[in-house]
């Protein structure tokens, strides 16, 4: 698809697919605080839940949590040459 | 049978046996017709028990059909239709009746109404899927389809002999509710076997061996039926048993920690199966009504989308005949149609807002904050960003756009097969219409639903949730990159261990051997076969042998005397005619 192409292989097109992904996070961050402010109700079942921007912060250090601990059992302990089975 | 009840699981597995005979377009037609007509009785079937037999005075039901055992049914014979479409181009009818046969057989497991008809069916679901790890005819998964079949025969001993067990304390086969006898050895025994075909760790290391070793349209068959039979038949029997949520939660995470260290494209995605099949251990162990709910509707949505994801990473491994994260990259201007269809899948098990993993995975991860269990809901939380982070962003990163490696780039690839993307698409537009309109699957769920997926907190947590698991991702790209290692599992004890073990043992065994078996065989068999055969061998030298002997030396006297009579003199022989007459007239006047 040349649209994909369009996008991707252009600096100039693809540094403004950045910027425009930054925003979006950061209006993302803005709705999870403000919606809740402005729209009262809905339901969490913690009480951590109603921090603010509880999501996207989870988010965050769940995705560098998996990566470095994953890593690290890895590197220490499960990952192996691929002829370990056939020796 | 009852009258006008017809076993859809039968259809497809006897139907199976026609293909054979069919050629070409008539085949392939009779391909989609089998599970179509099995996805059509499905959705006409009435609730009740059906297909009752009577059998050495226990009642088996081949047909118990309620609303569990219905939604089950649907996905399954629906996922047969799917599958079938991505494999009409396959010119191996075995691997087609194998794979009817497995989608069948788990139709009957899921319309069991006793634990005998399951087990039969359960080793028949054992047997076909074998046989599609087989078909790939390669040696690697010769190998990887005899340790399948190894871990799941060991499974099916362990249900047998839970069933035999638990039928002689009871005296019923009926399969339902086990709480009863919870913690006794029969429920003990039943509930490994479940478990390990749920792929439960450390029981689970089978399920990424045996899928990354599959046929490319086998694969597809096998990430719906093993691990999902399993938890219906969990849901079924195991409903609120506590140890099930833990581990269901550990299991979530589990897969999404091997899922990281993974470089097989398919194999990764297996270990997603084994998180993702996670969380509904977690809700039939939760047991509560929004539980078993949610872990139904997710065995339905997922069986779609990880379909959907084992057709995009198979049509990637049929066209470029890559498997390897490491050796792919920059397949997105060659595979646009399949990495956009891949996509819907990567976003529907990430559970994005309007996705089908949103409307069903969520339905869990409400029913572990309902019952206040923080640390189960923390887990499911951190294993959904885990998702996204592989199934959304790592994958499709590496395989599509990233870097192409030389490999890569020498085998660009092309699109797949059209009937490939058709299937894709169907799947794809299953798991985008369930999303949208999550009705159309919670009307059929097992327990009234009046659970609303689309609440405002709900979707903005999530889409934060995956916002800065992308903004991680990218964070840490750099420590991402697959690297060509393969991972140790607890496959390590069979494959390994079993070596060790006998290297460690061979030589106590040897002894053994030698100074026990041995001793046995020795006075057992060799000396009493070695005295036989000397008596055997005296009567033969003293009765055969002589008797041959005395044969031949009374046949060599009686040659001599002929040879003298029959000298070829004229006046010997008529010598003898002369006495000859003599004698006949004496005898005449004798007789007289």
């Amino acid at each position: 698809m040349s649209f994909l192409e369009r996008w991707l292989e252009d600096p100039v097109r693809f540094a403004r697919l950045q910027r425009w992904s930054f925003v979006g996070l950061v209006v993302v961050v803005v709705a999870e605080i403000a919606l809740p402010l402005v729209f009262r109700g809905g339901h969490a079942h913690f009480s951590f839940e109603d921090f603010p921007a509880w999501g996207s912060i989870y988010g965050l250090v769940s995705c560098i949590a998996i990566i470095v601990v994953s890593k690290l059992i890895g590197k220490a302990w499960l990952m192996r040459r691929e002829d370990h089975y056939d020796s | 049978m009852t009258l006008g009840w017809v076993h859809p699981g039968l259809v497809l597995i006897l139907g199976a046996w026609v293909l054979p005979l069919l050629r070409g377009r008539i085949k392939r037609v009779a391909m989609i017709v089998l599970p179509t007509a099995a996805l059509g009785i499905c959705l006409t079937m009435t609730p009740g028990t059906h297909g009752a037999l009577h059998v050495l005075g226990q009642e088996l039901v081949l047909g118990r059909v309620d609303a569990t055992s219905l939604v089950f049914a649907c996905v399954f014979s629906l996922m047969a239709c799917l599958g079938m479409v991505f494999a009409l181009h396959v010119e191996d009818d075995s691997q087609h009746i194998a794979g009817l046969t497995y989608a069948g057989s788990a139709l009957g497991v899921t319309f069991a109404g006793d634990l005998l008809t399951l087990y039969v069916f359960w080793e028949l679901m054992a047997i076909a899927s074998t046989l599609l790890v087989w078909q790939r005819r390669e040696p690697s998964a010769v190998a990887a389809g005899f340790r399948y079949l190894l871990v799941h025969v060991v499974g099916g001993l362990l249900l047998l002999a839970g069933i035999v067990l638990h039928w002689s304390r009871t005296g019923s086969l009926a399969f339902g509710d086990m709480s009863a006898s919870a913690g006794g050895l029969a429920w003990s025994l039943i509930l490994v076997a479940f478990l390990l075909n749920a792929a439960v760790p450390p029981l689970g290391a089978w399920l990424p061996d045996a899928y990354a070793e599959a046929t490319v349209t086998g694969a597809v068959f096998m990430t719906a039926f093993t691990t999902k039979s399993a938890v219906y038949v969990l849901i079924r029997g195991f409903a609120g048993t506590e140890l099930l949520v833990w581990l269901g939660a550990v299991m979530a995470v589990y897969g999404v920690v091997y899922a990281v260290l993974e470089n097989d494209a398919r194999r990764l995605l297996a270990y997603h199966i084994i998180s993702q099949v996670g969380y509904m251990v977690c809700g039939a162990g939760i047991g509560t009504e929004l539980a078993i709910n949610g872990a139904t509707a997710h065995a339905f949505a997922h069986i779609l989308y990880k379909a959907l994801l084992f057709m995009g990473a198979g049509a990637v491994l049929h066209t470029t005949g890559l498997r390897k994260l490491s050796e792919m990259g920059g397949l997105y201007r060659t595979m646009p149609k399949t990495l956009g269809l891949y996509m819907v899948g990567a976003f529907a098990i990430s559970a994005v807002p309007l996705f089908s993993g949103f409307v069903s995975k969520s339905m869990v991860v409400s029913a572990a904050g309902e019952t206040h269990r923080t640390a189960v809901f923390l887990m499911l939380t951190l294993a959904s960003s885990g998702t996204f982070l592989h199934t959304g962003l790592k994958l499709p990163y590496y395989m599509f756009f990233g870097k192409a490696s030389d490999l890569a780039r020498e085998r660009r690839g092309r699109e797949a097969r059209a009937n490939m993307l058709a299937a894709m698409a169907l799947a794809a537009l299953a798991c985008i219409v369930i999303g949208i309109f999550p009705g159309v699957l919670y009307r059929h769920l097992p327990n009234p639903v009046d659970y609303v997926p689309y609440t405002l907190q709900h979707v903005t947590s999530t889409l934060g949730l995956l916002g800065f698991t992308a903004l991680g991702f990218f964070l840490l790209l750099r420590h991402l990159d697959p690297e060509p290692t393969i991972s140790l599992d607890t496959d390590w004890f069979y494959r390994r261990g079993a070596a060790a073990f006998v290297r460690r043992f061979q030589r106590p065994l040897a002894r053994l051997e030698s100074g026990f078996v041995g001793e046995i065989f020795e006075f057992v068999l060799r000396r009493p076969v070695l005295g036989v055969a000397s008596l055997l061998r005296r009567f033969d030298g003293l009765v055969v042998d002589s008797a041959l002997v005395g044969v031949g030396r009374s046949t060599a006297n009686l040659s001599r005397v002929l040879k003298n009579a029959a000298g070829g003199h004229a006046q010997h022989y008529g010598l003898l005619m002369a006495a000859g007459f003599l004698a006949l007239v004496a005898l005449a006047a004798l007789v007289r």
